[in-house]
């Protein structure tokens, strides 16, 4: 690492980690549930679980993301930080708000709508403490020397993520409208402008690990996020087929959102390439075997598990089944989850100075843990075809399905937990680097000291 | 092969005219909603039932309109698919309803609070979804390939709806979806296997002649179990 301030980014880190061993464990719950094994009933229902779930997941992508920034945006703008001590009071926060969330969820305490449940009043320290973030990473690439795309890429990603938040804080009576605007946020953030920070985040370490050219990488970054707009924004309508919104969205949605996986292709692509072209041989491999992954990964979850259900006459079918659950794990791991493990990958070593990039614990983390995910696609979706034929199809009742479908979750928990020991593994190595260390500052990228620390 | 700044032109420019169509789609979706949606209908009562929803996160379980988890039935349909007496009936105590089954929190809801929620849900059930949920294609084939049931002719007297029985068994060729998951069988030929004594036992207390049954203990009193005990014994005569 080049400057001091960057070792913020290691307890962003940290805390993401913290949060995501406890998304696993109510993922475990609610698979339970779903076999009939459902004896934390009482306590911890159903909803609960979920909410904590797909919260806790969002919260530690997001401090994922933070924690990124601080680490690029120094490096990128050529100065420290403008304040560490805001970006420790902002993770603080941040920290004190979903464990309040999550208290709340155990209290029947929740605006109950899927993805947005967190009580209002802490929408607002939500917003709050993004704008302070903003405001820290703004001023530092203001006072930084330049402005490179991929950080430019990568604020615009942050701050439009910022501005989404908002419509979803709009309340109607009629159920159409809530949802509509609902969609602004979770399609907009996963669909738009979160591939904005996952292409920049991407594009960075592509440019330190490969070695290619920065113009070349970050060209096709802009191409890339241009398609992602071009077929996001309107792809939006593929969720206002069959929620009471008008009948032109079916065309609008099924054509744009069909063009969708051509970004998550794109990315593919573009980063095989750039890994055949790049000349130097860096050394942490395993960061670049996660950003390869993660490229081709949420290809496969976002784009083409996306593209699977997307076509109105298809989705008229899966709509609000299991098939969706498949889809949304398997495109939030491989393209949020796996790029945010990338940037750890690459962030540890140079945080803390301990080089263990080639350690097989790092190796057996990325293998165990992408197959496990696979297995756990592999179950949701024998799961959901099975519910979307016997129920959508052949008309058989909700519950009676259910019980037909129950073996697979036994399948699920099976691939959660090949999936979990990866990423025990990779927590392991994650604590094995120990804590950032000034003496790290000034290391090159290849790790070894630079001739001004000898 | 386009240059940087071109590339920058194609991402800025392409945002702007995407953004521009997708705020023009939504001024119109504004203006359609309201019709499409019967929002005259949303009346106080709607509104409170809607916040019912939201304030005990029945999304967590339950889809509405196909969006929400996947752990508990969709529930667009569900006031014409279950009819409001078992509505009613299975909000009181949802637990009661379906025993052995797949449990839900029990709310403890009031009668006002239980109308509430049935009227936001019957607004949902007329809410024009584009075809959403769709009737099931290969029902009819299936239907076709089983051999039909005994379908009695007489008229079923309305307890059977009051009471919810309908609600999981078909009766005279109607009502029974919600008991399919639970075997619930047909009660025209019941008389074929239980005498009219078996069958006020077995109404007044299921769970007492069968403790793993899933069939509830009703509120029923000693006139309503006769009256529904002679009607299904007559069916033999
Ligand atoms: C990384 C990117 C993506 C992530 C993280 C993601 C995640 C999700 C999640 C969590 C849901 C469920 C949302 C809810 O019901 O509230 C969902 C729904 C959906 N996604 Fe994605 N998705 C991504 C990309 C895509 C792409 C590229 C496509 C299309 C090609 C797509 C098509 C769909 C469709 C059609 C649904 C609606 C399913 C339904 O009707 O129940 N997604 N996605
Ligand atoms: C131990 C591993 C895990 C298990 C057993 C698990 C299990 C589950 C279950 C049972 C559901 C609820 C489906 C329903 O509503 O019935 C769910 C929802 C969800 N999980 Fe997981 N999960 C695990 C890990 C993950 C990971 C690692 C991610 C993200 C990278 C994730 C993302 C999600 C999302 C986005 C949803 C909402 C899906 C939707 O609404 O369509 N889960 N999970
Ligand atoms: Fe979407």
């Amino acid at each position: 690492m080049k400057y001091a301030s960057q070792k913020v980014a290691y307890w962003f880190f940290a805390s993401a980690m913290v949060l995501f061993a406890l998304q696993l464990v109510y993922g475990f719950i609610m698979g339970f549930a779903h076999t009939g094994w459902d004896g934390l009933h009482q306590w911890i229902p159903f909803n609960t679980a979920r909410a904590v779930h797909t919260n806790l997941l969002v919260c530690w992508l997001l401090l994922g993301f933070m924690g990124a920034a601080y680490f690029i945006i120094p490096e990128e703008a050529d100065c420290e930080l403008w304040s560490v001590k805001l970006a420790y009071i902002q993770l603080i926060a941040f920290l004190a708000v979903g464990v309040t969330a999550i208290v709340c969820y155990h209290l029947n305490i929740w605006e109950g709508r899927k993805f947005l449940e967190i009580p209002r009043p802490l929408d607002y320290l939500v917003v709050i403490d993004v704008l302070a973030f903003l405001l820290n990473i703004g001023m530092t690439l203001m006072r930084g020397k330049r402005y490179t795309t991929t950080s430019l890429v990568l604020y615009m990603g942050l701050f439009f993520a910022a501005l989404l938040y908002l419509p979803g804080m709009i309340t109607f009576d009629n159920q159409t409208m809530d949802s509509f605007y609902r969609w602004w946020v979770v399609h907009l953030w996963v669909e738009g402008v979160w591939e904005l920070i996952m292409g920049g985040i991407l594009c960075y370490l592509l440019i330190k690990l490969t070695g290619v050219d920065r113009e070349l990488v970050e060209k096709w970054l802009y191409i890339i996020v241009g398609l992602t707009f071009l077929s996001g924004i309107l792809g939006t309508g593929h969720h206002y087929y069959y929620i009471g919104t008008p009948r032109y969205w079916l065309i609008v949605g099924g054509i744009f959102s069909a063009l969708e996986p051509l970004a998550f292709l794109g990315m593919a692509i573009y980063a095989l390439a750039m890994a055949k072209k790049g000349g130097r041989k860096h050394p942490n491999k395993i960061a670049l075997t996660w950003s390869l992954g993660c490229a081709i990964m949420s290809c496969v979850g976002a784009g083409f598990l996306g593209i699977a259900h997307t076509i109105p006459q298809v989705n008229m079918f899966t709509h609000g089944t299991l098939v969706t659950a498949m889809h949304g794990h398997m495109a939030f791991w491989g393209a949020y989850a796996m790029i945010v493990l990338a940037i750890m990958a690459y962030a540890m070593p140079l945080l803390t100075g301990r080089k263990l990039w080639d350690s097989p614990l790092a190796t057996w983390a990325f293998w165990t843990s992408n197959i496990g995910m696979s297995a756990m696609t592999g179950a949701f979706a024998v799961a959901g075809i099975t519910q979307v034929t016997l129920e959508r199809r052949m008309g058989m009742d909700f519950l009676a399905v259910q019980h037909e479908i129950e073996m697979h979750f036994i399948g699920l928990l099976l691939g959660a937990s090949l999936f979990t020991v990866g990423i025990v593994l990779f927590m392991w190595n994650f604590i094995r680097h120990g804590l950032p260390s000034d003496e790290a500052i000034g290391a090159d990228i290849e790790g070894t000291p630079t001739p001004a620390q000898t | 092969m386009l240059s940087k700044s071109q590339a920058k032109i194609f991402f800025l420019g392409g945002t702007g005219v995407f953004s521009a169509a997708f705020l023009s789609l939504t001024i119109d979706t504004h203006r359609k909603v309201p019709a499409q949606t019967h929002a005259a209908n949303i009346t106080p009562q709607v509104a409170h039932g809607k916040r019912i929803w939201e304030d005990n996160n029945c999304m967590g379980c339950h889809t509405l309109f196909g969006e929400g988890a996947y752990y508990a039935p969709e529930l667009t349909k569900v006031v014409e698919r279950r009819g409001k007496p078992w509505l009613r009936m299975f909000l009181k105590n949802p637990e009661a309803m379906f025993p052995n089954d797949r449990k839900m929190v029990n709310y403890h809801f009031n009668d006002e609070q239980i109308e509430n929620a049935i009227a936001f849900l019957e607004w949902c059930g007329n809410v024009d979804l584009n075809g959403f949920p769709a009737k099931p294609p290969l029902a009819a084939k299936m239907a076709a390939s089983t051999t039909a049931p005994v379908v009695t002719t007489k008229p079923i007297p309305p307890i059977f709806d009051a009471m919810a029985c309908t609600g999981c068994h078909s009766l005279g060729g109607k009502g029974g979806a919600a008991g399919v998951a639970l075997g619930a069988p047909p009660l025209d030929d019941v008389y074929k296997r239980k005498n009219r004594a078996e069958i006020v036992a077995w109404v007044s207390d299921p769970p007492k002649v069968k403790p793993d049954t899933k069939m509830p203990k009703l509120p029923l009193s000693p006139e309503q179990v006769n009256e529904i005990a002679d009607f299904l014994s007559s069916l033999g005569n």
